[in-house]
């Protein structure tokens, strides 16, 4: 490798870069994994209010609809216009985070499960609330992956905004 | 347009662009967690690649700021700044074509602070790409201390 040549020091640049930045997770105390976990799916749910394991898991359908009918607190995680248009029924806007804890701690403790939700199955918004929603202190998370796209596609219990 | 103005116009865009680069890899340096789970979200990265591109990236966003400014390997940087631009305006495209609403992850890894993708996302980095280009076909190396211009 050449670094007088354009292509030398740009394969240089990386080269040094993937030095530096695998060396440093290494040493760093809050190094993350090689490679991203997948979030991991539910098999079955019990909504135990009383033991405070911490639950971060993806739900089916079913098991979304299942916790909905068991009154489990619902949150959407996509913008203001869209959860306007159409969420599920009362479900928790989405909002500043800390505006979004003090709405769901008006309503209920942090160890009481919750649902996330966002667009569809694609949609990565609801992970990361999720994970947001973890580091403040929520230990039994649910992330709805179909969303609203499988939810309204069901014709399960809906509502607007406008 | 005057050969002075010329020099003066990459020296420029070279610090422009140099200072944003640093400026954008510090908070991703930072919160590596924070950036994996913000490139995770672009859902554009196969086999839970985010995480190592969460901890390289960063670190060739800096690098190659401090190139440019300090006009050490800058043909180097300036290949880079355009390999990364147009890898983040793919990107962006996609996620926007597909309908999804994310944080960018551009400066800030924060959702609280972070901007949502959007058009203008889009049109700031075809600038930064721009004059990327500028400073890779330039007439003149003034400034610049490694290689030695000949």
């Amino acid at each position: 490798m050449d670094i007088r040549t354009p292509i030398g020091q740009a394969v240089f640049l990386v080269s040094i870069s993937c030095i530096i930045g695998f060396g440093s997770n290494l040493v760093k105390g809050d190094a993350i994994p090689w490679i991203a976990p997948e979030l991991e799916i539910a098999d079955s749910i019990i909504p135990e209010t009383e033991s405070n394991d911490p639950v971060l898991l993806a739900i089916s359908l079913n098991q979304a609809k299942n916790l909905f009918d068991d009154g489990i607190l619902f949150v959407d995680a996509r913008d203001d216009g869209y959860y306007t248009a159409g969420h599920i029924q009362g479900a928790l806007k989405n909002a500043f985070l800390m505006e979004l804890i003090f709405s769901i701690e008006a309503i209920q403790e942090k160890n009481v499960p919750l649902v996330v939700y966002c667009g569809d199955p694609g949609c990565g918004d609801s992970e990361d609330l999720a994970y947001d929603l973890q580091d403040s202190g929520f230990n039994k998370l649910y992330v709805f992956k179909g969303g609203w796209l499988e939810w309204s596609k069901a014709e399960y219990p809906s509502e607007t905004d406008e | 347009m005057t050969r002075h103005f010329k020099v003066q116009l990459v020296f420029f865009f070279r610090l422009i662009v140099g200072i944003i680069f640093i400026y954008a890899s510090i908070d991703k340096i930072t919160h590596p967690a924070a950036f994996a789970t913000a490139i995770g979200n672009y859902h554009a990265v196969p086999f839970g690649l985010e995480n190592m591109m969460a901890m390289v990236l960063p670190w060739l966003e800096l690098l190659v700021g401090v190139c440019l400014i300090a006009g050490i390997m800058v043909d180097g940087a300036a290949i880079m700044c355009i390999v990364m631009n147009i890898v983040f305006i793919f990107a962006i495209s996609q996620a926007l074509a597909r309908g999804i609403s994310i944080e960018c992850g551009c400066f800030s890894v924060s959702t609280e602070t972070g901007d949502n993708i959007g058009l203008e996302t889009i049109l700031r980095d075809i600038a930064y790409l721009v004059m990327s280009f500028v400073i890779l076909y330039r007439n003149e190396k003034r400034l610049e201390f490694f290689p030695k211009p000949v």
